[in-house]
């Protein structure tokens, strides 16, 4: 018993020492001297990872030449930068959708087989795995994602659900709706219910991409509505099905009741900042964009209505029924032209890991965290608490998130299409919602009719 | 007693006309207050929210408590300053390489008749007409093939597309209003050809440079996408700086206002200093036609 004891702890011991070597055998230090060039747009992840550069520099002798340019304006420099191919730009934060752009034109690396040597301790298994293989594409249009090259890594991401005031449905009796029914009735009810100029319900609806992604993708594929479907070797759009069609009614009868009036400018921080100011009652957008207006952060609100809201799972037809969002996901991705690929690993893996991560989120206010055991650690429970519902709604959204759209290299043409022809029908320019969607689904097919599925066989 | 009436009547007539005066005066003012007022709101709106928390941004006008954190949170261990000195050297340096370069030029494209004289100012000109976006990618490939990518001298080069065509423009106007007798009577008093140019001409045509070349200071400080694409990472001017507010948690509108309030100041500062050089027409009537 006492030798096998003895053989246990000397085993221990020994494979202790093994790890400990294989930590201390790792060398920072690989790429002293290099500089690298990081292209981030303002986010609160790069705030949070500007904040740790000289750590980073520090460590590893990498020096770390960056820039923070508004996300307005971003991808025209992102765009110039990679265009270019003359490798000076490493890295460059980007969402899955431009990555399908850029990886089709041969300007990102595959990180699949940089993951097979990672820095020790990095567990790529900790990463949120939706979000990983959000970023994964084969390239191939109408191929969902999930496989393929590892177009990045994440930084953050966003999933959709319901944010709502609780002043607003406390003082008017109100439940909070967890069907359309429901929503529809709600958003009656809530008509100025602040006073003039308060309205129920903030969605997007600016004549772009955005204003398709967030609430309306997410509630159209509940719908059990399809973007594209592939029929001989064809992309084939699927906008004027009878799903596409039911939904986007229902949609334009919630604009018409509960939106805001000047909803057709609407963008993320619109919708956003009504909810915080008490204009609006609810919010159906990213779940991180209610928690901006939420914070009170030693003392100073950050909103009017800071401290009043609440999270909720989105709406759905039927009590029960699973509740599928739509997934935006900023990672950070790497230049296949660069001249300093190792140096970008390193600097890639470093503000990927679980370290970072936890400060990110814990000490800084990056949100959605990317690393489970940060979603895990008390102290982010903790501090997410003044959040009433979100974890929650979390939980029950993350297990159903995923990309909705079909991957395709006209993602940008196509859903700007649809944002402007659901203004469209706002606007009345159409006698009824299916005459819409049939012209809009002729238009987005004469957009990808190129598309021949056989060239990539 | 009708001495008296007259009296009265001249009298009552004189109140009358100064009251009437005094009432002119007034409405004078007043329209005046109200013009300022309304030309001036934008600017005193924008100082306003300077002073608004973000949780009163939306919902208050004129009502709310005054706050310093914008201020706070733009100036005090940010790189807002960085980019201001950044923004100063790559506009200043523009215009001073414009006037150098453009004014002779403009003197050349008044004075001296060669061939295709008019179809160079056209050319010159027509660098303004290009969007900047549109000229953008072929400039960034260059810039990164001969290493003026993110570098001072390579804004300033480049701004020269926004600067040269206005100053070479105007001044070359103001260089055809000069009568030619004006030089000669110069040369006549023993000047030599740069003297005429430097102390004869330059005085005459000064208002035209400093209206031109403030401008043009405007234009260049003002330029946002040259800087956006052409730096950031060495060099980041102020107009890409300022839009730094408009972030993904929020858009802190008290901070962009910060932001654009100081952006403003050296702008305000130059048109302060040369407003008085801002007048027209000093070579009227130098030579008798």
């Amino acid at each position: 018993m006492k030798k096998t004891l003895v053989l246990v702890l000397t085993a221990v011991m020994l494979l202790s020492c093994l790890s400990f070597a294989t930590a201390e055998e790792f060398n920072w230090k690989a790429y002293e001297g290099t500089t690298i060039q990081v292209a981030f747009v303002e986010h609160t992840t790069s705030n949070a990872i500007a904040s740790k550069i000289a750590d980073f520099t520090e460590l590893t002798g990498i020096n770390v030449e960056y820039s923070i340019t508004p996300e307005a304006n971003y991808f025209d420099k992102v765009n110039a930068a990679l265009s270019t191919r003359t490798g000076t730009l490493d890295l460059f934060m980007s969402g899955a959708y431009q990555l399908w752009d850029y990886s089709a034109a041969g300007y990102v690396e595959d990180l699949t087989p940089w993951l097979e040597n990672t820095i020790p301790d990095y567990d790529f298994e900790d990463l949120v795995q939706s979000a990983v293989n959000a970023l994964k594409w084969d390239g191939v249009p109408g191929h969902a994602v999930g496989t393929g090259a590892q177009l990045g890594l994440p930084l953050c991401f966003e999933l959709y659900s319901l944010a709502y005031n609780k002043r607003a449905f406390e003082e008017n009796g109100l439940e909070v709706p967890t069907t359309y029914e429901e929503l529809l009735e709600v958003c009656d009810a809530l008509k100025e219910w602040n006073g003039p100029g308060s309205y129920a319900l903030a969605i997007r609806g600016a004549r772009d991409w955005g204003t398709i992604h967030p609430g309306y993708m997410s509630t159209f594929t509940n719908f059990g509505a399809k973007d594209f479907e592939i029929v001989d070797n064809k992309l084939v759009s699927r906008l004027d099905s009878e799903e596409a069609i039911a939904m986007t009614e229902f949609w334009v009868e919630v604009i018409k009741r509960g939106g805001a009036p000047s909803w057709s400018k609407y963008t993320w921080y619109e919708a956003g900042a009504d909810l915080g100011a008490g204009k609006a009652a609810m919010l159906f957008d990213a779940d991180n964009n209610g928690i901006t207006q939420n914070w009170i952060k030693d003392g100073v609100p950050a909103s009017a209505e800071a401290g009043n809201i609440a999270w909720a799972v989105m709406p759905v037809a039927a009590e029960g029924d699973t509740p599928y969002s739509n997934y935006w996901t900023w990672s950070m991705a790497m230049n296949a032209n660069s001249d300093a690929k190792e140096a970008a690993w390193l600097f890639l893996q470093y503000f990927t890991s679980k370290d970072f991560a936890s400060y990110a989120s814990i000490t800084e206010y990056n949100m959605d965290p990317i690393r489970t055991s940060v979603w895990e650690d008390p102290a982010f429970l903790a501090k997410m608490e003044q959040h009433e519902g979100y974890i929650d709604t979390f939980n029950a959204t993350i297990g159903s998130t995923s990309i909705l759209f079909t991957p395709q290299p006209e993602f940008f043409v196509t859903t700007t299409e649809w944002a402007a022809t659901l203004q469209d029908i706002v606007m009345g320019q159409y006698d009824s919602v299916e005459e819409a969607m049939k012209t809009l689904a002729a238009k987005v097919n004469e957009a990808v009719e190129y598309i021949d599925l056989s060239d990539y066989e | 007693m009708s001495q008296t009436t007259d009296f009265k009547k001249a009298q009552s007539a004189a109140s009358q006309r100064k009251s009437l005066q005094r009432l002119g005066f007034i409405g004078r003012n007043l329209a005046l207050i109200c013009f300022a007022t309304f030309a001036l709101f934008p600017i005193i709106w924008m100082i306003t929210c300077t002073f608004k928390s973000d949780a009163e941004m939306y919902n208050t006008v004129f009502r709310f408590t005054p706050t310093l954190n914008n201020y706070k949170e733009v100036l005090v261990g940010t790189d807002y300053f960085k980019a201001f000195f950044q923004n100063l050297i790559v506009a200043g340096g523009a215009v001073l390489v414009t006037m150098i370069a453009g004014v002779p030029a403009a003197y050349g494209l008044a004075r001296y008749n060669f061939k295709n004289k008019e179809d160079i100012a056209f050319q010159i000109l027509s660098f303004k007409f290009a969007p900047e976006i549109l000229v953008i990618l072929p400039v960034f490939l260059i810039f990164q093939k001969i290493g003026l990518y993110d570098t001072y001298f390579g804004l300033i080069w480049v701004y020269q597309l926004i600067t040269m065509p206005l100053v070479i423009w105007v001044v070359r106007g103001y260089f055809e209003d000069i009568s030619v007798e004006i030089e000669q009577a110069a040369q006549l008093d023993g000047y030599r050809w740069y003297e005429i140019f430097l102390k004869v001409l330059l005085p005459l045509v000064k208002p035209g440079l400093v209206a031109s070349g403030l401008l043009a200071f405007i234009y260049a400080w003002n330029s946002f996408t040259f800087p956006l694409i052409l730096s950031g990472f060495k060099i980041q001017t102020i107009t890409i700086t300022s839009l730094r507010y408009i972030a993904s948690d929020s858009v802190h509108y008290g901070q962009v206002a910060v932001a654009a309030t100081v952006a403003i100041i050296p702008e305000i500062i130059a048109c302060l200093f040369i407003q008085k050089h801002l007048v027209r027409g000093l070579s009227f009537g130098a030579v008798k036609g």
